[in-house]
């Protein structure tokens, strides 16, 4: 029959590195046996003696941290900061865009509504657990081994210089010049694809008639709409709605265009190879445009909204300080 | 309240454990009798907490240790090494220093 006392020290030593069980079996051993010898000196039952000095011992298997130098936390407060902002980071930024790409490859797999909210939902749980759980369990091993707190010191420190700029009204000269580059760069692609891209046009010559000046046109107005946007110099009710027309003055047509099987060329013999699916994947492209001009109309209703409120956006581009 | 007090004095007790251990162990001791004599000195310790502290002090090299096994009951008798002696007079300075402080701070507020 095993005493208390083994029972004990056997559970404590069991979470204990071994190499250093035998001094530990010994030495507490003969500490809880003096405290027990103590209290027997002082007229307690050996029995309740034994159960009171294992009371105060406690846990064992905190006891055995304590021996083992152990912390007896997932991620410690070092840690902590990095894990929070790299976990918020990738849920905030990564997760959207994987599930958008899902979102639109479903529907052009199948587009039943059921299907895609089923799909984007599922996506967001497994790739956010997923996520979530890989980062955590990185850093867990980080913590636990104490491999790269050395590394992470060598980070530079932290300044007041990190801080980002915060401006009720703000029209980032970044943005303006992509706006007007990329209508740029679209109507060149458009022209250009008429006669040098391929022998045959990939997009339908039957539309130059009317929708390809159209779609000239209207990249010409969101040029000017961008310029219009950063001599205006501030978010307000007006650029909302004046962006809101101009990206729907593109959107609808190419939309309608695509749905309707008039966007490309049906000349166009790349189409036939089917292992080179190029209409497929212009197709996702441009439902990628179109979601990306969705997320910019309520973007800018919503810095819209903030300035008329008087609310600071964030500068983008500022206060990028993420590690340490 | 009694919570708030409680965590404060912990916080505040912290430390003064490694002082009196090493200042006990000038003369060698194993660990329930330095639990004896640390909670006769008004020292609230618990063994769970001690003996652990024990083996770290050791392994930084601030006490020795040997087995007795002269005795039934064999012991292991911990003593502080000559590093862990300077240790304890630089942590022994650094605690008078802030009673001083702390009693310079309340004689400057009291007399407003």
């Amino acid at each position: 029959m095993t005493s208390l006392i083994d029972r004990y020290v056997y559970t404590a030593l069991r979470r204990v590195p071994e190499q250093q069980r035998g001094d530990i079996d010994r030495e507490l051993r003969a500490s809880i046996e003096d405290a027990v010898d103590a209290r027997v000196d002082s007229g307690e039952e050996r029995d309740a003696a034994i159960e009171t000095t294992l009371v105060e011992l406690g846990d064992p298997g905190r006891l055995a941290d304590r021996y083992a130098g152990r912390s007896n936390f997932l991620i410690g407060p070092e840690l902590y900061p990095m894990w929070r902002r790299l976990l918020i980071t990738l849920l905030a930024t990564v997760l959207p865009i994987v599930v958008l790409v899902g979102v639109i490859v479903q529907i052009l797999d199948d587009p039943n509504i059921g299907k895609v909210i089923g799909g984007a939902v599922t996506t967001i749980l497994t790739v956010g657990v997923q996520m979530t759980f890989w980062v955590t369990a990185a850093f867990a091993v980080l913590e636990h081994t104490g491999v790269g707190r050395e590394s992470m010191k060598l980070d530079r420190p932290w300044t007041p210089k990190d801080l980002p700029r915060y401006e009720p009204n703000n029209i980032p000269r970044s943005e303006v010049i992509t706006g007007v580059v990329w209508a740029v760069l679209l109507i060149a692609g458009l022209v250009l694809q008429q006669f040098t891209f391929s022998d045959v046009p990939v997009l339908d010559p039957a539309n130059w008639t009317f929708w390809w000046p159209y779609m000239i046109v209207s990249l010409v107005l969101s040029a000017a709409f961008h310029v219009w946007l950063y001599r205006h110099g501030r978010y307000d009710r007006k650029v909302t709605v004046v962006n809101l027309v101009q990206q729907l003055i593109s959107m609808v047509p190419l939309v309608w265009l695509l749905v309707t099987d008039r966007f490309f060329n049906p000349e166009f013999d790349w189409f036939a190879a089917a292992d080179a699916d190029v209409k497929g994947w212009v197709t996702k492209g441009l439902l990628l445009a179109v979601a990306v001009s969705v997320i910019d109309i309520v973007k800018v209703a919503i810095r819209g909204e903030r300035a008329r409120r008087g609310l600071p956006s964030k500068v983008p581009g500022t206060g990028n300080y993420n590690f340490g | 309240m009694d919570a708030t007090l409680a965590g404060h004095l912990q916080e505040l007790r912290r430390g003064t454990v490694v002082v009196a251990s090493l200042i006990v162990l000038r003369s060698p001791g194993y660990g329930y009798s330095l639990l004896e004599t640390l909670s006769r000195a008004g020292f609230d310790v618990e063994a769970n907490t001690l003996y652990p502290l024990l083996r770290r002090l050791e392994a930084q090299g601030l006490l020795t240790s040997s087995w007795n096994t002269d005795e039934a009951r064999p012991r292991k008798f911990y003593r502080t090494t000559e590093q862990g002696d300077a240790l304890a007079g630089t942590l022994r300075d650094e605690w008078s220093r802030i009673d001083h402080a702390i009693g310079d701070l309340s004689k400057t507020t009291g007399s407003n």
